[in-house]
C-alpha cells in the first residue's frame, strides 16, 4: 500500500528535478545576481545600484519604447489577421482546407534564426523585395538601414512567423462554437459579417485573451529577429529589451545589470497580463 | 508487473541523465585519451584550426606525451562559451583559447584571473620577436597574458579592371582626399561605387583610421576619446565618402565580400586577412586584384594601420598550464609554423618570419604584386592603441554616432553626445 502511494512521486520526480535545476535555480540565482556587481572578477553586493542605473539608462528606455511600439502595432495586426484567416479556413465552402492550414502554420515551425537570415537576404538593398519594387517602377526601400523601415521589417518578419501559430489556436477554438448559434442568427436574418462580430468574436474572447498574453510575453522577450536582422540598429532604433539583456551580459560582461533588466521585464509582463485580464473582464 | 515496468523506466531515465552530465563535464577538462596520454583541449575557429592541428602534430613528434584536441567553433560561440565558463568560475573551459585583439582587454579586465600569466612562465624573453602594438595589447600591469599570433596590417584592396577602365592609378592615391576624388572619377566613368560600407552596423573603416592616427576610442590614459580631432577627421572622411555618393550600402559580411568579388565596388580597405576570403570566393577573378597602403590624412603621413588579428591564451583553470605553455611558445615563435599559418591566410606577427622567401614572392592572384612584402613592411609602423576593457560598449556608441552622422547629425554634436553616453556607461 505504501508503495503505491509513493509510486506516483517517483514518476514525476524526473520532471520535478529537471524543473528545479533548469527553471527554479536560474530564477532564484538571477534574482540574487540582479543585486550584485562584478568588481575585479568577484561579485559583490551592490544593493539597488543596478536598478537605479536602469532608470537613467537611455538605451534601456529606447529599448522599452521600441518594444512597446512593435508590440502595439504588431500584436493587433497579427491577432486580427489570424482570426480572419482562421474563420476563412473554418468555412464549409473551402476546398483543400488541410493544405491551406498547413501552409499558414509552416512558418511557425521554421527556426527563428533561419527565417531571420532569409528575411535579411530578401531585405538587402538589392534583395528580392527591392528588385520586385523596382520592376514595377517603385523606388527601392532602405529596409534595414533606415530607423523607420528597420522597425517595419521586424514587424513584417514577426507577423509572417507568428500569424499561423495564432491561427491554429483560433481554429481550435472555432471548432467549439456551437453551430446552433449561427443557425439561430441566420433565422433572425444576420449576415456573415454580423455573425463574425456578434457570435465569433465574443465566443472567442477567452482565446483572444490567451493569444494576446502569449504574444505580449513573446514580444517583450523579442530577441532573434532584431539580433539577426538589424543587431538593434540603425542607432538603437530596433534595440529591444531581449537584445539589450543579451548584449549587457555577453558583450559587456555585466551579468548583474542584465539580470536587473530581465527582472524588470518580468514585472512589466506581470502588470500587462494583469491589465489584459481586467480589460477582458473575465466573468469567472 | 506494472511496478516493475515503472521502475525500469525510472532507472533508465536516471542512467541517461547521469550519462549526460558526466559527458558534458568531461568535455572541457582534459580527459585521458585512449593511449593514456594527457590530452589538452583548444578552442579556435575557421582557418585557425588546421594551422593549430598541424603544429600540434609536429610538436607531438618531439614530445610523445603531448596530444592536442582542437575543437572547432564559430567565433561568437567561442566568446559565448568562454564568457559563460568564466562566469561559472572557470568550469568547462579548455586549456587554450583563441581571442581576438579587440576582445582581449575586455576579458582580462572583467576576469583578471582568467588567463595564465605568461611573463611568470618565461615569455618575456620572446617579447622582442613581436611588434610593440601586439605585446602592449596583451600586457596588464606589466605582465603578458597572451601569445601574439596573427595581425591585420591594413591595405586598400582594389579591382585593377575597374581602376583601368576609369583610368585611375593607385599610385596617385596618397591621401584620403585623393581617394574620394578617385572614387568620383570611377563613379563617373564606370557607374560603380568606390567602397562598400555598413554605415549603420560596423565602423571598421573608422577604427582603421583611428589606429592609423595613433589613437582609438580611448586615449593612452583610458579616457574617452571619441570627440578627439583624430576621431572628427575620420568621421569627416566617412561622411564625405557617403555624401559623394560613392558608397554602396552592404549590410553584413557576405554582401560586402560579394560586392567586391562581383566587381560592384572598386575597393575595400581592410586587414591583410581579407586575402583569404577574396581568393576563396572570387576564384575566377584571379589577376584582377591589387593592394595599396591606406591613404594618409595629409601627404607624407602614416599609412600603416591594423584591423583585426588574434592571440592565444592559456586558461588559469587548466591543470596542464606548463604543457600548454611549452606548446604555445613553440607555436608562436617557430618560423616553420608561422609560414604554414601564412599560407593558410593568417598574417603572422612574429617578425623573425618576414625574411622567409614567401614574403618576397609575387602573388598571381594580385597580378604578381608582392603584397606580403608590403604588409610585412607595415608591421613595425602600426601604432599601439589602447583598446581597454570597455571596447565593446565604446564600439556600440561609435557605430551609433557614425550612423547618426551619415544620416545628417552634425559631426561635433554626434560625437559629443557619444562621449557623454559612453562616460555614463563606463563609470
Amino acid at each position: 500500500m505504501t508503495h503505491t502511494k509513493r509510486f506516483p512521486y517517483l514518476f514525476i520526480a524526473p520532471a520535478v528535478i529537471l524543473f528545479c535545476i533548469f527553471t527554479v535555480y536560474p530564477i532564484i540565482s538571477s534574482f540574487i545576481l540582479s543585486f550584485q556587481e562584478m568588481e575585479g572578477g568577484q561579485y559583490v553586493f551592490a544593493g539597488l545600484e543596478n536598478y537605479k542605473r536602469l532608470l537613467n539608462d537611455s538605451i534601456f528606455w529606447t529599448a522599452l519604447k521600441n518594444t512597446f511600439l512593435i508590440f502595439i502595432i504588431q500584436v493587433p495586426i497579427m491577432i486580427i489577421l489570424a482570426m480572419v484567416l482562421a474563420s476563412t479556413l473554418n468555412s464549409q465552402l473551402l476546398k483543400l482546407k488541410g493544405f491551406f492550414r498547413v501552409s499558414f502554420f509552416l512558418p511557425a515551425v521554421t527556426s527563428l534564426v533561419a527565417y531571420s537570415i532569409l528575411f535579411k537576404i530578401m531585405l538587402q538593398e538589392e534583395g528580392l523585395f527591392n528588385n520586385l519594387f523596382m520592376m514595377v517602377g517603385m523606388d527601392p526601400i532602405p529596409w534595414l538601414s533606415d530607423p523607420f523601415w528597420a522597425k517595419a521589417s521586424i514587424i513584417m518578419a514577426m507577423t509572417w512567423r507568428w500569424t499561423g501559430y495564432n491561427m491554429v489556436i483560433f481554429l481550435a477554438a472555432l471548432q467549439n462554437i456551437s453551430e446552433d448559434l449561427y443557425e439561430a442568427a441566420s433565422l433572425d436574418g444576420a449576415g456573415k459579417i454580423r455573425k463574425f462580430f456578434y457570435i465569433t468574436v465574443p465566443q472567442l474572447k477567452p482565446v483572444i485573451l490567451f493569444a494576446a498574453i502569449l504574444s505580449t510575453i513573446g514580444t517583450l522577450q523579442l530577441f532573434d529577429e532584431p539580433y539577426n536582422l538589424t543587431e538593434g540598429g540603425p542607432a538603437d532604433s530596433t534595440m529591444t529589451l531581449g537584445l539589450y539583456i543579451y548584449q549587457s551580459g555577453f558583450e559587456y560582461f555585466e551579468f548583474g545589470y542584465a539580470s536587473a533588466i530581465a527582472y524588470t521585464v518580468v514585472i512589466i509582463v506581470a502588470i500587462l497580463s494583469f491589465i489584459q485580464f481586467k480589460v477582458a473582464g473575465d466573468d469567472k | 508487473m506494472k511496478k516493475l515496468f515503472g521502475m525500469i523506466i525510472f532507472v533508465a531515465f536516471v542512467l541517461v541523465l547521469g550519462a549526460c552530465s558526466s559527458d558534458s563535464s568531461g568535455e572541457g577538462d582534459s580527459g585521458e585519451s585512449d593511449s593514456g596520454k594527457e590530452e589538452l583541449t583548444a578552442w579556435a575557429w575557421n582557418i585557425n584550426v588546421p594551422v593549430l592541428e598541424m603544429a600540434a602534430e609536429k610538436f607531438e613528434e618531439e614530445n610523445p606525451d603531448f596530444k592536442l584536441n582542437v575543437v572547432e567553433m564559430g567565433t561568437s560561440d567561442v566568446y559565448s562559451k568562454l564568457t559563460t565558463g568564466l562566469q561559472a568560475g572557470g568550469k568547462g573551459l579548455p586549456d587554450i583559447v583563441l581571442v581576438e585583439d579587440d576582445r582581449f582587454q575586455g576579458y582580462i579586465n572583467t576576469f583578471p584571473d582568467a588567463f595564465a600569466n605568461l611573463s611568470e612562465m618565461g615569455f618575456d624573453e620572446q617579447k622582442s620577436k613581436f611588434p610593440d602594438y601586439k605585446t602592449e595589447l596583451l600586457t596588464k600591469d606589466g605582465a603578458m597574458y597572451g601569445f601574439p599570433f596573427d595581425g591585420g596590417p591594413t591595405g586598400v584592396f582594389y579591382r585593377r579592371d575597374i581602376f583601368n577602365e576609369a583610368g585611375v592609378t593607385p599610385e596617385d592615391i596618397k591621401t584620403w582626399d585623393d581617394f574620394i576624388e578617385a572614387g568620383k572619377t570611377i563613379k563617373d566613368k564606370t557607374g560603380k561605387d568606390m567602397i562598400g560600407l555598413d554605415l549603420n552596423g560596423d565602423d571598421g573603416l573608422y577604427r582603421m583610421m583611428l589606429t592609423q592616427q595613433g589613437t582609438f576610442y580611448f586615449d593612452d590614459e583610458g579616457e574617452v576619446n571619441l570627440a578627439s580631432d583624430e576621431s572628427k577627421k575620420a568621421m569627416e572622411i566617412t561622411k564625405e565618402l557617403k555624401d559623394a555618393g560613392i558608397v554602396k550600402n552592404t549590410v553584413g559580411w557576405d554582401p560586402w565580400i560579394s560586392a567586391m568579388t562581383e566587381g560592384d565596388v572598386a575597393t575595400a580597405p581592410s586587414g591583410a586577412w581579407l586575402y583569404g576570403s577574396i581568393t576563396q570566393q572570387g576564384k575566377d577573378t584571379s589577376g584582377k586584384w591589387g593592394v595599396f597602403k591606406l591613404p594618409a590624412f595629409e601627404e607624407g603621413g602614416n599609412r600603416a594601420s591594423n584591423l583585426g588579428g588574434s592571440n592565444y591564451v592559456i586558461m588559469s583553470a587548466s591543470d596542464q598550464k606548463e604543457k600548454a605553455y611549452d606548446f604555445m611558445e613553440y607555436f608562436s615563435t617557430t618560423n616553420e609554423v608561422q609560414v604554414e599559418a601564412m599560407e593558410g591566410g593568417l598574417f603572422p606577427s612574429l617578425n623573425t618570419v618576414y625574411d622567409n622567401e614567401i614574403f618576397k614572392q609575387e602573388v598571381e592572384f594580385f597580378d604578381n604584386q608582392k603584397i606580403w612584402e608590403m604588409f610585412a613592411g607595415e608591421m613595425e609602423n602600426i601604432p599601439a592603441v589602447n583598446y581597454t576593457g570597455d571596447y565593446a560598449v565604446a564600439k556600440d556608441e561609435a557605430v551609433k554616432a557614425q550612423s547618426k552622422i551619415v544620416n545628417g547629425t552634425p559631426i561635433e554634436e554626434a560625437l559629443e553626445n557619444a562621449v557623454k553616453t559612453l562616460k555614463n556607461r563606463t563609470q
